[in-house]
Formats: C-alpha cells, sequence, structure tokens
C-alpha cells in the first residue's frame, strides 16, 4: 500500500524531480563539452562527474516527495528509488576505479579486460532492480506504470540505436560508443513517467 | 470499462484514501480505476466487490 503524504518539502529542498534531472543531466553536458574542448578528459573529468552525481541524491529524494504527493510511493517505490541510487553512484565509482587504474597502470591482458568489464556491473544491477521492483510491488497499477515507463524507455534505446546505427553505416554521423545505451534507457524511463502522468492528467487525475 | 466506485465511495462519505487504505491499494491505483483509466485483474475487483458487499458486476459495467 502506498504511504501517506508527509513532510513534502517546500522551497530548495522542495523542487520538483525534473529540476534535479535537468541540472545532473546539465552537469554532464558541460563536462562533455568541456571535455570535447580538450579542458577534460579521461581521470580529470572524474571529480566533475562525482560531482554531478551529487545531484542524484536530492532527486531521489524529490522522486521519494512528489511520489509520497500523489499517493504513488509505495515500499518497494521507495526501495526501488533506493537502490537506484545506491547502484547509479556505484557506476561512477566502477568508472572512476576503471579510468584510474587505465591512466596510472597502463595494464594489459586480463587485468585490462577486468577493469574495460567493471564499468558495466552496476547494469546488472540496474536490471536486477527493475526485476525485483516486478516481483516485490504489490500495488498492481503502480507495477503496471513502472513497467509501461520501462518499455517506452527500451523502445527509445531501440529506436536511438537503430537509427544511429544505420546513420553510422552510411557515414553521415560519427561513432557514439555503445555504452550510451545506459543515459539513453535513463532518459527514456523518465519519458516513459511523464507519459504516463501526461496520460492521467488528460483523464482529469492527478 | 466504466464503474461505480466514485458513486459508492461517495455513498459511504469516503475519500480516495480511505478507500485505498481498505483495499491496501495506492490513492493513484484507486483514482486510475475510477477514472477508467485503468481495469483492476480480477483479485482485486473481487476485492472491490467484497468492501461493497455487491457483485462485481454491479459495481463494473460494460461499454
Amino acid at each position: 500500500m502506498a504511504e501517506k503524504t508527509k513532510n513534502v518539502g517546500k522551497g530548495f529542498s522542495g523542487r520538483q524531480p525534473g529540476f534535479w534531472a535537468a541540472a545532473f543531466a546539465l552537469a554532464m553536458c558541460a563536462i562533455a563539452f568541456a571535455e570535447h574542448r580538450g579542458l577534460l578528459g579521461g581521470w580529470r573529468s572524474l571529480p566533475f562527474v562525482a560531482a554531478a552525481t551529487l545531484f542524484l541524491f536530492p532527486l531521489t529524494k524529490a522522486a521519494n516527495n512528489r511520489q509520497a504527493a500523489a499517493g504513488a510511493l509505495s515500499p518497494a517505490t521507495r526501495r526501488y528509488n533506493r537502490r537506484m541510487l545506491i547502484w547509479s553512484l556505484g557506476y561512477v565509482l566502477c568508472l572512476g576505479i576503471a579510468m584510474t587504474v587505465r591512466n596510472y597502470l597502463h595494464p594489459q591482458g586480463a587485468l585490462l579486460w577486468g577493469i574495460a568489464v567493471l564499468p558495466s556491473v552496476p547494469m546488472i544491477f540496474f536490471v536486477w532492480t527493475l526485476a525485483r521492483y516486478v516481483v516485490e510491488e504489490e500495488d498492481e497499477y503502480l507495477r503496471y506504470r513502472q513497467t509501461s515507463a520501462a518499455l517506452i524507455g527500451l523502445a527509445l534505446v531501440l529506436l536511438a540505436g537503430t537509427l544511429w546505427g544505420f546513420l553510422e553505416t552510411f557515414g553521415v554521423a560519427p561513432h557514439v560508443p555503445a555504452w550510451w545505451v545506459v543515459p539513453v534507457w535513463a532518459i527514456g524511463l523518465g519519458l516513459g513517467q511523464m507519459v504516463m502522468t501526461s496520460a492521467e492528467r488528460r483523464t482529469g487525475r492527478t | 470499462m466504466k464503474n461505480r466506485l466514485k458513486v459508492l465511495r461517495a455513498e459511504r462519505d469516503w475519500s480516495q484514501q480511505d478507500l485505498a487504505d481498505r483495499l491496501e491499494v495506492s490513492r493513484q491505483s484507486v483514482n486510475a480505476i475510477e477514472t477508467g483509466k485503468y481495469d483492476p485483474s480480477l483479485p482485486l475487483a473481487f476485492r472491490i466487490a467484497e468492501l461493497f458487499d455487491m457483485r462485481i458486476e454491479e459495481i463494473f459495467l460494460r461499454g
């Protein structure tokens, strides 16, 4: 059963999740731009990426508050939000370790393979988190809502990946590393939530 | 699928949260069912019917 609304923050701490998601996205875009201009790159970007990751804390808190206000914060949802936060931090940590080891130790062979695989490990737990949510969520409508949002995220990954792949094949677009599927999927998941909320508002709810 | 959930709830002077608490679902679920956005599963439909002491087809209507 969903938890009742309580202590929905006001002012700075009570901002909408979209604000913190946008702040996180803008920070990452600024880092990418700085890397493109040669101001940052490799391990030098890590402190900035770590700082940008801090936006995920208020984002998670704002998401919890918003879901509570909408009468949609179940215990399973709270666990899902917490696990996603933990593994997002894990992703940044693994990425940082891998890049640091590569830049300072210049590994070869098995160690190089190991650190190349390391940033992918948290992805296993992202998928596990989503699977656990579907299993643990007792509220069938919330489960339907989250599953629909995840499918929208998957659709965006498939469409964007296929489109960009062909653009690359025909030589009209630059190469983009395959690990971009993670941020694209995360954006799709967020868009999916917005689509579901918009559909609810059209039927005179929320 | 149409339903009489809002009317039945109003007759008992229950808020959406009251009904949600009794059904052990989220308020958003009650909202979604009431507005016809979401059709409940058979087990939940039975729980709703039992709560109002009615048959399912007296609460949920075709069309």
